[in-house]
């Protein structure tokens, strides 16, 4: 019976031994908690795949020390990382490292702190035009090159910076930072970045209906308004584009609402349909709005008198282009040409014209307009650019930020737009009659503009990127919504051509490291002072008769071998 | 290398421990029993301490000296003395000597103070990328606790189980023992009532301990010359 019992009690003991082992598995198992001195929220240079051929950074993980731009010239570079801000850059260097496939372990860029949308604000950007320059020729290197190492971009902050000025102490004194002379080392623990499966594109129209008068069995013509919402950057992570194109779409969804207020009432409903297009695919040869128009039927394409489309509006001064594909002669683009510059007289600034022929055989599409073109429908894009933009060019770099943008550029562009198309939609011919006067109730509103744009301005809206159901994507639908009568959405995959890969951002670790030599140098003292230790102890409380007698042989077992 | 740098910092913790009981004369006369045993008075020990504290102590929120909350600590802490009381008389040990005794159970009660408060902070962080030096001086603060441990317990031996002892020497064994008891509530002072850098309170730890380590020695010499 008491054996019983004792086998009884001691399984329970064992049970309850086990949670304790289970801990102390645990524990054990508790690896490298972070001690970092200093962990920074860094964002990866895009990676993807053109017809095949690989293009901007190939890894994401990163284990290496770090090093300055003064580091010891003749250092091998190929397993650090050099850190370079960009105040310091000097993009000879840059250019020479990527375009000679010389090796490196790795690349992080420094961006001024004013540029972060979540930490800058609304700080002023001092040298404007020089950090602009500067961003996009880093940029258009950047996304052209097939790298093999990690780029990385991160904001600069007092972390980093302390970290940074004791890596170029190390540096200056000729000591690069190596596994046996200490220093920093960068540890970025990502997996390999893997394909984005099948990027969808997905494209949002909104239709305002005209008014149709009775027994008119026609249908109404259309005048469709474009603009493509998504961007793309060397750092899709930090790709707001708050001008390319977040000034576009503002402006689209402030004449939306003016326009549905004027359709509201059926007095003043025009005889026109208005066809709203939110496109995606913007910067891959505008590949969203192809896909958008293939989908069109043939009545609805021949009933679109004309296709304005807007690009870049937040940024100009006093002069707007109008770029068309079809000659200016042609009798419709007189027609819309007139009628912006009349309105632009107005309202005091300056429109000019732009004709870009289209060569079919060139797949690349350098504005949307030319998508309507390539369908016969006329079409004009306004832009604040004059130039046509290269390929991946200025669709929401780095330095397109929110300080980018200036709101009274939207609103100005709103209103020459909204009077532009109340002019041709109700005819009325005689000057200074402003529809959509300031202080109306028609005034393009600063607030409402001023709100979408900081929205625009903190979300990356690179579309391999965007899941189909994203949260943005529902919530411009639903802006629509509220404006026009019909919303739809379409949801293609992108062109095949280009391949996406993910991980857009990580975490840095920084780690203060000692070198091996200096481990080994503290074994070699450890060793030295037990052994002094023990000697010690032996003479003191043994006498040095016994230290001597523990390295002398005993003589019997001599003896007894021989 | 950083289970280099964890290793370095273990053999500096609990080396010379090991060394100690090898090299004096402790392992020909196979005192190990001993300083299990005290290893587990100490656990006791210092679970009652815990409890203790929980129950008497508030946390406070500043990082400042509170005079009363440390004068509770050190009272707290002389539950360590009675522990040691315990170990040294109560606990049945085999025939050793007087001057083995006190020896063995101070090497157990610092091997399991450095086991309890150092080994699990050396395991979590030593092994990390990151590199301080905070593990080579806690290492050195635990030879300074081997050294101070085993003064206390000659001290408390010499209070406790020797009993004849000349007069004159009585008040400075228990003053000697009195501030090594109260060591921890000095060294906490230091660091926060007056601000001093974790390296320079482990020097002064290291100091003081090599200083009550020979006092403490003449006092036992002292007082062994009249049975010799």
């Amino acid at each position: 019976m008491a054996t019983f019992k004792k086998s009884g009690g001691l399984r329970e003991l064992l049970e309850s031994m086990y949670s304790v082992i289970a801990l102390l598995f645990i524990l054990v198992a508790c690896v490298e908690l972070c001690d970092a001195a200093a962990a920074v929220d860094v964002y990866r240079l895009i990676q993807y795949d053109m017809s095949g051929s690989p293009f901007g950074s190939r890894f994401a993980a990163l284990n290496h020390h770090a090093a300055s731009l003064r580091f010891p010239p003749g250092a091998d570079l190929s397993r650090t990382v050099l850190i370079i801000p960009l105040r310091e850059m000097n993009m000879t260097f840059v250019r020479e490292y990527i375009t000679q496939k010389k090796p490196l372990g790795g690349l992080l860029f420094l961006l001024p702190e004013v540029l972060s949308f979540k930490h800058g604000g609304n700080k002023q950007v001092y040298e404007k035009e020089k950090m602009k320059k500067l961003l996009a020729e880093l940029e258009q290197l950047l996304v052209h090159s097939n790298i093999p190492y990690p780029v990385y971009f991160a904001f600069e902050n007092d972390d980093i910076d302390t970290v940074l000025t004791e890596i170029k102490k190390n540096d200056a004194m000729g000591q690069p930072a190596t596994a046996t002379t200490g220093g920093y080392k960068l540890v970025i623990p990502t997996a390999e970045p893997k394909k984005v499966a099948s990027p969808t594109i997905t494209n949002i129209q909104g239709w305002l209906s005209g008014l149709k008068a009775d027994g008119d069995a026609n249908q109404l013509p259309t005048i469709a308004i474009v603009a493509s919402y998504d961007t793309f950057g060397a750092a899709p992570a930090l790709s707001v584009g708050s001008d390319s194109n977040g000034s576009g779409i503002v402006a689209l969804l402030e004449i939306a609402r003016l326009f549905s207020l004027l359709y509201s009432n059926p007095k003043t409903r025009g005889r026109y349909n208005l066809l709203f297009g939110l496109t995606s695919g913007g910067p891959y040869n505008y590949n969203g709005t192809q896909k958008w128009l293939r989908s069109f039927d043939q009545r609805l394409c021949e009933s679109i008198d004309y296709a304005i489309c807007l690009n870049s509006i937040g940024s100009w001064d006093n002069e707007l282009w109008i770029h068309v594909s079809k000659p200016p002669e042609n009798a419709y683009i007189k027609q819309i040409f007139e009628g912006f510059s009349n309105v632009a007289e107005e309202l005091d600034l300056k429109v000019g014209l732009k004709h870009k022929k289209i060569n079919i055989s060139n797949p690349r599409v350098a504005w949307e307009h030319e998508q309507f073109s390539r369908l016969r429908v006329t079409a004009a894009t306004l832009s604040g650019l004059s130039v046509a933009p290269e390929l991946f060019e200025g669709t929401g770099s780095l330095f397109d930020g929110r300080q980018y943008v200036n709101e009274s550029a939207i609103s100005r562009g709103v209103k020459l737009v909204a009077e532009s198309l109340a002019k041709h939609i109700y005819g009325h011919q005689g000057k200074g009659v402003q529809i959509f006067a300031d202080e109306s109730s028609l005034a393009a509103n600063p607030a409402y503009i001023r709100s979408w744009l900081d929205l625009f301005s903190q979300t990356p809206r690179v579309a391999p990127f965007l899941s189909k159901n994203d949260p943005f994507v529902m919530a411009l639908k639903k802006e629509l919504a509220d404006h026009v009568d019909e919303v739809n959405v379409q949801h293609e995959n992108l062109e095949g051509i280009f391949t996406f890969y993910d991980s857009t951002s990580a975490r840095l670790n920084i780690y203060q490291v000692a070198s091996v030599t200096f481990d080994l140098l503290l074994l070699l003292v450890l060793g030295s002072y037990l052994i002094v230790l023990f000697c010690f102890l032996v003479i003191t409380t043994r006498g040095v008769d016994d230290l001597i007698s523990l390295f002398r042989r005993p003589p019997s077992r001599k003896v007894k071998t021989a | 290398m950083t289970m280099f740098h964890f290793f370095n910092c273990a053999i500096l913790t609990f080396g010379p421990h090991a060394v100690y009981y090898s090299a004096t004369p402790l392992s020909e006369y196979d005192t190990l029993g001993t300083s299990v045993k005290a290893a587990v008075v100490y656990l006791g020990t210092a679970l009652v301490k815990l409890v203790c504290l929980a129950t008497f102590l508030q946390v406070s929120e500043n990082d400042g000296f509170d005079p009363y909350q440390e004068l509770l600590k050190a009272l707290i802490g002389f539950i360590d003395v009675a522990g040691l009381y315990f170990a040294l008389t109560q606990l049945t040990h085999r025939n050793i000597s007087q001057n083995h005794k006190f020896q063995a159970v101070g090497l157990g009660w610092a091997f399991a103070d450095s086991v309890l408060h150092r080994l699990a902070p050396l395991w979590v962080g030593a092994r990390g990328l990151e590199f301080t030096w905070d593990y080579i001086l806690q290492g050195l603060e635990a030879n300074a606790n081997l050294v101070l441990s085993i003064s206390l317990a000659a001290l408390a031996s010499l209070i406790w189980l020797r009993k004849n002892k000349p007069k004159t020497l009585i008040p400075i064994i228990y003053a000697c023992a009195g501030i090594v008891a109260t060591m921890p509530s000095i060294t906490s002072y230091l660091r926060r009532g007056l601000g001093w850098y974790f390296p320079k309170v482990v020097g002064f730890e290291l100091f003081t301990s090599l200083v009550m380590a020979f006092i403490s020695w003449q006092l036992f010499s002292a007082c062994q010359r009249p049975s010799a």
